[in-house]
């Protein structure tokens, strides 16, 4: 009899027989016709335009931060879920009182405005009131030529 | 046939170890704090193993709360990491360093 | 254990929802009207004080709340746990005062009521800790208050020094925290229980491997080690202390302290008591040899900070460095293993409470006017600041031990229970200690008051509020340094950890 190592030994061994046929049956039956245009990135059928390690606007992280936290504090409803039928009604409101707080912090932060999105401010191009003449003249003339 | 538990140990001193030799050589921060969730696992996977062993739940209820805290460890570590990333404008730990003795 | 008994067992952790109860106040308040900032200290104060009066109620009893068995529970309501309770208190309510005239606090004046909520998320933490009998609870109260104070030594988050202290701060803490699990699971495995209560039960009659055990008790002795920052334990220390804002690092090395050291005691003393004799030494199960652990974390926190304090030049590092000093010398009290040894520390805190707390205020109000915390920049401040250069003074000598004050009475009493156990040797090196720290803390008075200098110094003003608190944290230090019968009563009215 297998041992339960056993057993896992052989679904691995038969995930790495799946990989491993399936590789080089396709390398057996392929037309093989390297150019070399093949070998060249693109993105979207276009020519990739400047890296592609760019930094992600900081509101993404914000937004995990927050996912991540609540995401997590969740799994403090499961032995409650598991307990609170024998408890009856104080059961109940312990789970609330609970909830209540995570909302709590859930409008706090809606209410601070952590959960807005902060668009990028576009630069106007008609020109403020606030900026200097000199300077508004000049970028007339700019805008001119 | 059983997975003995001195495997289910190995593998979280192993993980535990993982965590700390990340924390001592790794420079980068974010990977100093991957290496702190890594040694707090593996006492997760300790507590579950034990408490699988021993057949009581402290260990499983226990693990809740570590993951819960663990969490918020991260989120804030983080937060930190960005606000200093703000300042200085690196996450390198060598560079991090206007205190001296 | 069934819903209802948990209900019944709230009655004794009231101090504990009155501090709840305010945090969720004031996230409600900054909540409702994001405007107005003046009210939050108020209502911080409020709580503070309705919390106090049930702490204050609660002295005399002895229970065990929340019950995993029929003789021990996870939450321990005793007078040692009221003590520190006391002591948190009394440092919040100062610090709170620093935060309203901190100009460090006011730049930031936008995020208060983050501020005083996280500040109460630690005071949760620490009221937790000190009465928790359990590994789970101390854990996760440990946590709670590591939680709050990494977000709060970074709150003023545009300067890089704040930020930097914060990532040291939650570098070091995770791993010391990761450490600590780890050591608890083991503890847990050996034995199947996280009460410290059953812990010792299971460990008076079974055997262990010897070798896992030690190792899990050392490990959580790290995580311990950390928050009371002791010795090997102390690299964040300076760091965090000198970064953080001025009233969070005064908190931090005066609260979070001495709830560090209430489960250090607290751990050492359920955990491996075997019995105690009818003079109240502690004999403790013979598989760790406590006493030489803590001399040696004692013996390298004093000697480690009293010598790296006398090259600093920034004040607030220099009161870290002695800060972690002290903490040798209340290792010392738990070292005697014996209740003369307990009360001694306990006395030592209230002292140091009044005196580090002090100091802290001192150099917050001169930073605020000079924008400096270097102890260059104090030449000849002696004559331009009168009253806040002889308060100075006066917690500077406190802090070294100096005998009209209340520090000089603080550490008598650890001496005489050191030399009333046989501790000579260990005697000695305290005190050398003690000669070693009074080079610096003279260094900062004579900057004050003995060096001339021709240019202009500018003219400190002290507001009237500022100066009565100055003199709140003054006059106990007068007051217990000639007549302490009160505070060493007080002291050994609280040394009954529940059990014993």
């Amino acid at each position: 009899m297998l041992t339960e190592f056993g057993k896992v030994f052989a679904f691995i061994l038969t995930a790495v027989m799946f990989v491993l046929i399936a590789v080089f049956a396709a390398k057996l039956i392929r037309p093989a016709r390297p150019t070399k245009e093949k070998l060249t990135t693109y993105e979207c059928g276009e020519n990739p335009e400047g890296s592609p390690w760019v930094k992600f606007n900081i509101r993404f992280y914000v937004v995990a931060l927050i996912f991540l936290i609540f995401d997590v504090e969740v799994v403090m409803l499961i032995p409650w879920a598991l307990v609170y039928q024998d408890s009856g009604m104080l059961g109940f409101l312990v789970g609330a009182i609970f909830l209540i707080l995570l909302g709590l912090g859930m409008a706090y932060e809606w209410r601070k405005g952590d959960l807005e999105w902060a668009r990028p401010k576009i630069t106007p191009l008609v020109l403020t009131k606030t900026e200097p003449p000199e300077e508004k003249q000049e970028k007339e003339l700019n805008l001119g030529e | 046939m059983q997975i003995p538990i001195e495997y289910y140990l190995i593998l979280s001193a192993a993980l535990f170890m993982t965590g700390i030799v990340g924390v001592l050589i790794r420079r980068n921060a974010i990977i100093v704090f991957m290496s702190i969730e890594l040694m707090l696992n593996s006492a997760n996977l300790t507590l579950i193993t034990f408490s699988s062993y021993l057949g009581n739940s402290i260990g499983q209820i226990f693990v809740f709360f570590v993951m819960a805290v663990a969490a918020a460890e991260a989120a804030i570590g983080l937060a930190i990491i960005i606000a200093l990333f703000r300042n200085k404008l690196t996450v390198n730990l060598d560079e991090i360093n206007i205190f001296k003795w | 254990m069934n819903i209802d008994s948990i209900i019944s067992d709230l009655i004794f952790i009231k101090p504990e929802i009155a501090i709840a109860a305010t945090l969720v106040l004031i996230v409600l308040v900054d909540l409702i009207s994001p405007k107005s900032k003046t009210a939050l200290p108020y209502i911080s104060l409020l709580g503070i004080a309705i919390a106090g009066v049930f702490v204050v109620q609660q002295f005399g009893t002895a229970e065990f709340a929340f019950k995993t068995s029929l003789s021990s529970g996870m939450f321990a309501a005793d007078d040692f746990g009221s003590f520190f309770k006391i002591i948190v208190l009394l440092a919040s309510v100062f610090v709170i005062f620093f935060s309203i005239s901190s100009s460090e606090i006011k730049s930031v004046n936008d995020h208060l009521g983050e501020y005083y909520t996280l500040m109460f998320g630690m005071i949760l933490g620490m009221f937790f800790m000190v009465s928790a009998s359990d590994l789970v609870l101390i854990f996760i109260s440990i946590e709670l208050l590591s939680l709050s104070s990494y977000v709060l030594a970074g709150f003023v988050k545009n300067t890089v020094r704040s930020s930097e202290a914060s990532l040291k701060y939650v570098i070091y803490g995770g791993v010391s925290s990761g450490i600590m699990l780890f050591g608890i699971s083991l503890i847990y495995g050996l034995t199947g229980t996280t009460n410290l209560y059953e812990i010792n039960s299971i460990i008076q009659i079974q055997s262990f491997p010897h070798i896992t055990f030690l190792i899990a008790t050392l490990f959580i002795t790290v995580g311990l080690g950390f928050k009371i920052s002791a010795a090997p334990f102390h690299f964040w220390t300076p760091d965090v202390y000198e970064g953080a804002p001025l009233p969070i690092t005064a908190y931090l090395s005066v609260a979070s302290k001495a709830a560090g050291f209430a489960v250090l005691i607290r751990f050492i003393k359920i955990t491996f008591i075997n019995s105690i004799d009818h003079h109240g030494n502690w004999e403790l199960l013979n598989i760790i040899d406590w006493r030489s652990i803590i001399v040696l974390l004692s013996i390298l926190s004093m000697t480690l900070g009293n010598f790296t304090a006398l090259w600093q030049d920034n004040l607030k590092r220099m009161l870290a460095y002695s800060s972690i000093a002290q903490a040798g010398y209340m290792l010392l009290g738990i070292a005697v293993l014996s209740d003369q040894g307990l009360t001694a520390t306990m006395i030592y805190f209230i002292v140091y409470l009044f005196m580090n707390l002090g100091a802290f205020f001192v150099v917050m109000l001169i930073a605020n006017e000079i924008g400096s915390e270097d102890i260059e920049d104090y030449k000849g401040l002696g004559k331009t600041m009168p009253f806040l250069g002889v308060t100075l003074a006066f917690f500077l000598l406190s802090l070294a031990g100096i005998p009209p004050t209340a520090g000089f009475i603080g550490k008598v009493v650890l001496f005489i229970a050191l030399v009333d156990a046989n501790m000579i040797a260990v005697a000695v090196i305290a005190l050398l200690n003690t000669v070693v720290s009074l080079y610096y803390y003279v260094r900062v008075l004579k900057n004050l008051y003995l060096v001339q200098v021709d240019e202009e110094k500018p003219v400190i003003k002290l507001s009237f509020a500022n100066g009565f608190v100055i003199i709140l944290l003054a006059a106990p230090i007068l007051i217990f340094g000639v007549y302490f019968t009160p505070i060493v009563n007080f002291a050994k009215n609280s040394i009954n950890i529940l059990g014993f």
